[in-house]
Formats: structure tokens, sequence, C-alpha cells
């Protein structure tokens, strides 16, 4: 058995709410409880083994916020006990402790005198944080003059840079935008193959299963399932739908809309063009004939030379928001060439298009070569509007025949 | 564990709390030091003058008007220079670790409440700057008034006065978070007991009946033992006792309230 890097034992938490101010006071006064207790928590036995990626995955208000905060140690637990070896850094709100007065030089000293670092470690670790932030003089500015991006880079290198045992993200792989948002992304690749521990939550669910090697469901501060990535995924999607059809079931490929880094700058990679043809005729919105219409979908871009060459992902969903299919170059086996301008065209050509009658969209991504990271994304690229002569039901039409004695 | 056992671990774990803060995160409390000096000083001309010069210019505006105005040199002899800027010293140390601790944990809850930080180091942390300050101006101030002798005596005395405090800063930094109107009434509390101890003035300037009630103020038996310490006057043996008594009462349960407090401040925050 591998070395335990976390160990938890009947953890939970509980936020307390009184009916007056008073009984808090009186609480703190007598140490006998008065207060309703909200549990976000229920006590929870884990144990993680060094350098497992753990994913934790549940719907909005199921605990996952929380675990990662008493992991992270800015939530003190209710219950039980929490055993944790090695150095803890945690990508939950970057730079909210940082002093709006002070310098940049004098916030990552700060910074990593909350870590736990002696003066001589963050010395050692300083070189490294300023050139992999990368703001020039402006480490000796206060602050307060930074851009949000700057806060942003100053605090992730710093969160990457104090040498953790065992990293803590919510929600986004990587942060910032155009190159830093790659090199963030990298950061945190590095750490994985290291044989770090990470602890992933995100509502990315594709993201979840191609990272980690143990999933938690997280549901009402309850651990409902846990396991492999595959069969926890696979669970916890059937319980989405069946609750409340598809509202999380959006994102995949790659971050959650809202976390979707935007590019600008020329040596991002970035979409420089889609275009959709259904029987010849280009444009946006299309009429298809389900069975019968050929759908190219033609997708340039613009690469980096100092990256390596993105793939492409194309996502259909239908009317009612739920995911319908997806393509993806890099699971395809597609390697994308580039020309002598650093750009690439891929076209996606689906004959006979096996859709059933009804309305969907498209959704493309720009990622990066490991098909995790959003460079840029599309939404609702084209839409469809299929059409069918039979009775069929259903979203697709299955390839088949039949076979009479 | 017994209940002794447990009052006796509280008491060492309060007693040695600032002990565990200066060598389990020395780095970080420098930061928090040079934080508050920032804090402080930002964008001022003067810039790190500032902590020295408040303390210097407030005992300046007291000689100015008890000295000056009211002439008290004239009613009490020279000796009352003396006697006030020894007193108003320490007291002013003591007022602004009490104003500070009211608003502990609200001042340093975006530390706190997002990132894994210590809570129990930072009553540690409001004590350092002062007990700088004022140990290096009351130090500077009985070097020219009684000279060298005395000036190497505050460098006990500030840091004594500190650690007594500790407790108060304990119990003003719960009570503040808890009930936000103390903030609000503390300066009208302190200067009420500024008037009530024996600082602008002699003790022997109270009429009897007050004089008789002065052991019911710490702060005036503080002000026996400065006056004692620096300026030679006799050692009242039952104000130490009642200092040292009161300190011990207060340090264990206050030292409690806080701990307890600690698992409600990132929730109320």
């Amino acid at each position: 058995m591998r070395e335990l890097a976390i160990r938890l034992q009947g953890v939970g938490k509980c936020y307390r709410s009184y009916a007056r101010d008073l009984d808090r006071v009186l609480e703190v006064l007598s140490g006998k409880p008065r207060h309703h207790a909200f549990h976000a928590l229920q006590p929870l036995d884990l144990e993680v083994a060094r350098g497992e990626v753990i994913g934790v995955i549940g719907k909005n208000g199921a605990g996952k916020s929380t675990l990662l905060k008493l992991l992270a140690g800015t939530l003190q637990a209710s219950s039980g006990s929490v055993d944790i070896k090695g150095r803890v850094s945690a990508i939950l709100e970057l730079g909210a402790n940082f002093h709006p007065e002070m310098t940049g030089h004098d916030n990552v000293f700060l910074s990593c005198a909350i870590q736990g670092l002696s003066r001589g470690e963050a010395e050692a670790a300083y070189e490294a944080i300023t050139g992999f932030a990368g703001i020039g003089d402006f480490i000796h500015q206060p602050v307060k003059t930074y851009s949000s991006g700057m806060v942003m880079r100053l605090a992730f290198a710093i969160a990457t840079h104090v040498n953790p045992d065992i990293l803590i993200i919510d929600e986004a792989l990587s942060v910032g935008d155009g190159v830093f948002a790659r090199r963030s992304f990298e950061r945190i690749m590095e750490f994985r193959q290291a044989g770090k521990t990470i602890f992933f939550c995100s509502h990315s669910l594709y993201q979840v299963e191609a990272l980690c090697d143990r999933v938690l469901w997280l549901d009402a501060g309850r651990l409902r399932q846990e396991g492999s990535p595959a069969s926890v995924i696979t669970a916890y999607g059937e319980f989405v739908q069946s609750e409340s059809g598809v509202e999380e079931l959006h994102h995949p490929p790659g971050l959650a809309a809202e976390a979707a880094p935007t590019l600008p700058g020329a040596v991002a990679p970035r979409m420089l063009a889609v275009e959709v043809r259904v029987d010849g005729h280009l444009a946006r919105a299309h009429r298809v004939l389900s069975n019968r219409s050929t759908l190219e979908i033609t997708l340039r871009f613009q690469a980096s030379p100092a990256m390596p060459v993105p793939t492409l992902g194309l996502v259909w969903i239908g009317g009612d928001g739920r995911l319908v299919t997806s393509a993806g170059s890099r699971h395809d086996g597609i390697v994308i060439t580039l020309d002598e301008r650093q750009q690439g065209v891929a076209t996606l050509v689906v004959p006979n298009v096996p859709l059933l009658k009804g309305y969907y969209c498209l959704d493309v991504y720009l990622l990066c070569e490991q098909g995790l990271m959003v460079y840029e994304r599309v939404q609702q690229a084209a839409e469809f509007n299929v059409e069918q002569e039979g009775l069929e039901l259903g979203v697709f039409s299955l390839p088949h025949r039949w076979r009479l004695p | 564990m017994n209940p002794l056992r447990r009052f006796a671990m509280l008491y060492a774990e309060a007693l040695w709390l600032p002990v565990n803060a200066l060598r389990g995160h020395s780095a970080l409390l420098r930061m928090l030091v040079q934080r508050e000096i920032v804090n402080r000083t930002s964008g001022t001309l003067l810039g790190r003058l500032w902590p020295l010069l408040q303390p210097a210019l407030q005992v300046l505006g007291f000689w100015f008007l008890f000295a000056v105005v009211y002439d008290m040199q004239n009613v009490r002899g020279p000796g009352y220079a003396q006697y006030l800027l020894l007193g108003i010293l320490p007291w002013l140390c003591f007022s602004e670790l009490l104003a500070r601790a009211t608003g502990l944990f609200r001042e340093f809850g975006a530390l706190y409440a997002r990132s894994p930080f210590p809570l129990h180091i930072l009553p540690v942390v409001i004590l350092v700057l002062p007990t700088v300050v004022y140990t290096l101006v009351l130090a500077l101030t009985a070097a020219w008034l009684l000279g060298a002798v005395a000036a190497l005596k505050t460098l006990l005395l500030v840091p004594a006065l500190v650690l007594w405090t500790l407790p108060l800063v304990l119990l003003c930094a719960v009570v503040g978070l808890f009930v936000r109107d103390f903030g609000q009434a503390l300066p009208f509390l302190l200067t009420l007991l500024l008037y009530l101890t024996p600082i602008l003035y002699f003790p022997d300037m109270l009429p009897a009946g007050g004089r008789a009630l002065l052991w019911l103020n710490p702060m005036a038996d503080w002000m026996a033992l400065v006056h004692a310490f620096l300026g030679g006057n006799p050692v009242v043996l039952a104000g130490v006792a009642r200092l040292a008594g009161l300190w011990l009462l207060l340090l264990g349960p206050c030292w409690l309230l806080y701990r307890r407090t600690t698992l409600h401040a990132r929730e109320i925050l």
C-alpha cells in the first residue's frame, strides 16, 4: 500500500445559525450549544494515498467546497480528525490575502509565511515565483496598482511554487488568459506527473474523468459514491438527468463555460473560422434531412509556434440542452499539420447525418494537445433543424439491418 | 481528562502563547508587523517615523495642556512634568492595545477567512509593534529625565505591562467580535479610566474617598508601580499582588474564550 497523504476520520462540518446574536455569545461563554446546525458535510472517512488524483463532483451545495476548504485549512472541522501529511496549497480564491498597500515582493513573503514557509524557504522560492508570474518590475509596486490578471498570476505563482505536497484545485485547471493560462495548466500537469497528490473539484465531468484516479460524488453533504471515474461519473450523470434534466452536463469537453479563458494577443492559439456546410450550402442555421444530408464542418485556427499543435472538439447539444454526441480530433487520432503561417485547418465530414427530427446546436472547442485545456470555445457555432421522413423515435438513427429466418 | 489538569493545560497554553508564536511563526509575525506599519504609514510624508511620532506628539499635547495651560508645575513643583511623562506613555500603550484588540478579528478577516492562517497568533501580532515603539519612546524619555539606568529599566517595564494586558486583549477581541457597540464605546470607557487613574494628577490630589477607592483600579496600581520602578517611589506590595492576582485570574478564562471564539470567527465573517 502506498503511503497515505490524507486521512479523514469522521470529518464533518456544520455551520451554526442562531435565533439571536446573544445566543452565540452565550454559547461561547458557557460552552453549551445554543445553535441550529446546518450540516454542510456529514461525517466522512477518507484515505488518499500519496500521488493520487482525486476528483470531487456533485451539484451546487453538495459540500464540495466545504471539503476542499477543510483540506486547505481555511475551515475547521466540526467533528472528526483531519490528518494531512505534507504542505497543502490551494487554488481557491487567488490573491484574496494580498494586502493592496504592500508591494508584490512583500506580498510574496507574506503569502509564503501564511503557507508556513520560513524566511529562507521563501527567499529560495522567490526567483521562481516572480519568474513564473512574469510581472517584471511591477513586483516592487504596491499590489493596488496591479491589474486583476497580474494579481491572479502572482497568486497562482505563489500557490504552485511553495513546494506543496498536496494541491487543491477548485474548478479551474488554468488561470489567467493567453499564454499564462497555458503555462498555469502545464504547471498543474507537472504536479500530476511529479506524483503529487491532487484534489480536483469541477463541474466538468470530462476533465474529472480524464485526469483523476478516483472520484468522490458528494450529494447533500454526504459521500454518495466513491470509485473509478468511469463508474462514478456514469452514476452521477444518470442521477443528474433523472433529477432535473441536464443542467450540469453542458460543458464537456473542457472547462465550464464561465471559466473558459479568452485569448487576446497574437501568440495564443485562437479560432479563425468555423464554416458549416450542409449539402454544400454554407450557413449558420441549417435545415437537415435525417439520414440524407451531408454535414461538413471546417475549422481554421491560428496556432502558436511556442506551443504544441492544438486539437479540436465538437459537441452537439439537443433542444432540451442535453449533450447528444461529440467528436474530437485527439480522440480520433488526427494530427493537424500547420502551414507556414502557423495556421491549421481540418474538416469533419458527417455523411448521412444520423440525427433524428428536432433542433440541435453545435459548440466548437479549440483545445490543447491533450484535449483538456480550452483555448477557445465557440458557442452555438451552428444550428440544425433536422427533419425526417419516417416515424423513428429518439435522437439517433442507429445503423442497423434486419435478418429474417 | 480531569478538570484540574485541563485547567493547568489551559494556563500553560496561554502563558506560552507569545513564546510559541515567536518561535513557530516568526516569519509570519515579521510580515504581519510589516503589514501593520505599511497600513499606518502608507502614503504619508514621514513614513515609518509616524509610529514613533504619534505617542511623542500625544505626550507633547498632554504636557502642553497640563504643564503649560493649567500650570501644574507651579502647583506641584518641577516633578510634575516627570510624573506626567512617565505615567502617560504606559497608559497610551495600554489604551492602544485595547483599542486594536477590539477590532482584531475584523481587521485580519481577509487573511484568515481565505487562507490557512493560525488564528491563535493574532493577539501576539498586535502586541509586537506597541511593545517596540513604547519601549523605545519611554526609554528615551526616561534617559532624558532620569538617566541611563532608568532607561534600561523600561526594557523590562513595557514588556511586563504588555504581557499583563494580554488577558484584556483576548477579552476585548472576543467582545469586539460579538458586540460591535463595544468598539464604539471603548474610547469613552478608556477616557473615563484615564481620568479615574492618577496619571494626569498625583494620587494625593484626590479627595480621601477617591483615594480609598483606588485599589479597585488596577491601572492605579500600574501607575504606582511605574513611578516606584522608574522614579524611586516606594513599591506598594499590595498593589503588585493585586496586579498579579488579577492577571492570573483572567488569563486562563480569557484564553478559553478566545479559543472558543476562533471557531466562530470564520463563520461570522
